[in-house]
């Protein structure tokens, strides 16, 4: 049945289509650079999004509950054989997600006979500096998306995730421009919030939406919060200790946040 | 991080133990326990404790764990900074006596346990847990102890937040019983003179081990590990003229404190020297 390459090609996009449609109402997850670290947020799940992975790597993921559950157990292990083999520093985001993870999401992807992971997952890497901060989008096919600078794209200290493309490129443009890297904690919560708010707005509206007005997300973001939490952690700069992940309290988020 | 090792195990069983991670990876080989000699072959005896001193005892500020310096081979001295006193997370400690090289990979084993326990069973492991793993370690290691290679016998010394907030002691033997200390323990080469001493200033001293102030316990450390050292060569005790200290550390509600050296020796020259 698939040994024509048309019907492989066809198979791939139906699934693709089937994937993006099950991810689609997958609720946002923002993660910003700040001066003293990088914020991982996302607002008002039952179902944990946001994990530690090791130790200056964080990771977010939407997607089916049981695939999210493989791929970050198989990165714990990755990680945790590496550390524990040669030492933490030698622990790398990069090579965790591009030759391990990824691969195996592709192959998962393309061998149409077996079930692909449902899963998209942001991944973050703290460094020394915000400029050194690296962030990685992996994609149910195993497409990667980086925040380093290409020749298409300037360097940013942040990377979204969601259920849409669109949605996506809204808290994207977003934080383009209105957030600075080397902001303080309470400004880069502030920001992740209406960053999030955007994103949760343009999935709720459906197809075809633009950049919502400021009070709109402000609205949004206030509705949001009277009737759900906030899930957050952060990946803490400072390296007197080696464990740099530690997940926030919805109640000590609540008094920084601007009303 | 080769690609080959993403055959993502669907064996979730012992998806929490670390050190079964390991061996599924060849990563950490099993002491085989050799066969039992034969009639008429002479025996291999093994000492049950090696070279060093260690002690441990519970006072006002949350328990004292101390260490001598000493690293010895036979009779020679390897090494004199030799840190024995080990943090394994933000609430333990191991302190070591015994064959430095396995004592040192059982610590790391020990560390990554329950990073990775809590890493992916979102939550910290329990005391009791710890305690056990510990013990794990020493069980899987006992072919070693039994060939005469490879000895440990740690302290283990953490704070316990549930379900009543205390400080928690325990001290094990080399096949990894675990035994809970209510005041002191304390084992290495120097440990008779050592247990001596804590089992007097607990009962017949001024105050008992748990009424003691931070300085005052220092200097009941400092005092018993001098008179370990004193009999026991494999015992660094306190180098005067090299100015070495043992290594101090304390365990609170707070966390891990590392004594510095300057308190140290500040302790030691008025109440010890």
């Amino acid at each position: 049945m698939i040994e024509e390459p048309y019907r492989w090609v066809e198979a791939i996009a139906n699934r693709r289509e089937y994937i993006e449609a099950q991810l689609a109402p997958g609720s946002p997850i923002a993660a910003v650079g700040y001066r003293d670290g990088i914020l991982f947020l996302t607002v008002g799940q039952t179902r944990q999004k946001l994990f530690e992975i090791y130790d200056r790597i964080a990771m977010g993921a939407i997607g089916h509950p049981g695939d999210i559950e493989r791929l970050r157990m198989a990165a714990i292990e990755l990680a945790s054989t590496e550390g524990f083999t040669r030492s933490a520093a030698d622990v790398s985001l990069r090579r965790l997600v591009h030759y391990s993870l990824s691969p195996v999401m592709k192959s998962a992807f393309e061998q149409v006979y077996g079930a692909p992971y449902l899963a998209r997952m942001l991944f973050a890497e703290v460094g020394e500096s915000p400029n050194e901060d690296l962030f990685l989008r992996v994609e149910y096919d195993g497409e990667i998306a980086t925040n380093g600078g290409t020749h298409a794209q300037a360097r940013q200290d942040f990377a979204v995730l969601s259920g849409t493309r669109q949605s996506r490129e809204l808290m994207e443009a977003f934080l383009k421009t209105q957030y600075a890297p080397e902001a303080s904690f309470e400004a880069a919560l502030n920001a992740a919030l209406d960053a999030w708010s955007i994103g949760h707005i343009s999935l709720q509206a459906g197809n075809e939406n633009g950049q919502p007005e400021r009070a709109a997300v402000f609205k949004h973001r206030q509705e949001q919060l009277a009737t759900s939490g906030i899930e957050a952690a952060v990946l803490e700069r400072d390296a007197s200790t080696a464990i740099r992940y530690r997940s926030l309290s919805d109640t000590e988020l609540r008094s920084l946040i601007h009303e | 991080m080769e690609r080959s090792s993403v055959a993502f195990d669907q064996n979730f069983s012992g998806a929490a133990d670390f050190p079964a991670l390991l061996r599924r990876k060849g990563l950490l080989a099993s002491a085989v326990i050799p066969p039992l000699p034969q009639a008429g072959t002479p025996q291999k005896t093994w000492q049950p404790t090696e070279a060093t001193t260690i002690l441990a005892f519970k006072f006002s500020g949350g328990v004292l764990v101390a260490g001598d310096r000493r690293a010895t081979a036979g009779n020679t001295v390897v090494y004199d900074r030799a840190d024995k006193v080990l943090e394994i997370d933000r609430h333990s400690i191991m302190a070591i006596a015994g064959v430095p090289a396995t004592a040192w990979e059982m610590a790391r084993v020990l560390e990554h346990s329950f990073q990775y326990f809590r890493r992916t069973q979102l939550q910290e492991m329990s005391v009791d847990g710890k305690v056990r793993a510990l013990s794990k370690l020493l069980r899987d290691n006992f072919g070693f102890v039994i060939q005469g290679i490879g000895v440990v016998v740690p302290i283990f010394a953490t704070y316990d937040s549930h379900p009543k907030p205390e400080a928690r002691l325990y001290f094990y033997d080399a096949m990894g019983a675990q035994f809970e200390a209510a005041d002191y323990a304390a084992t290495g080469s120097g440990y008779p003179a050592v247990r001596g001493i804590l089992y007097y200033e607990n009962n017949w001293g001024r105050k008992t081990l748990h009424e003691l102030s931070e300085k005052e316990a220092v200097s009941v450390a400092l005092r018993a590990l001098d008179t370990a050292a004193e009999s026991d060569t494999a015992t660094g005790g306190v180098d005067r003229s090299g100015k070495i200290y043992p290594v101090i550390k304390i365990v609170s509600r707070e966390g891990i404190t590392t004594l510095p050296e300057s308190k140290i020796a500040a302790v030691f020259k008025e109440t010890v020297a």
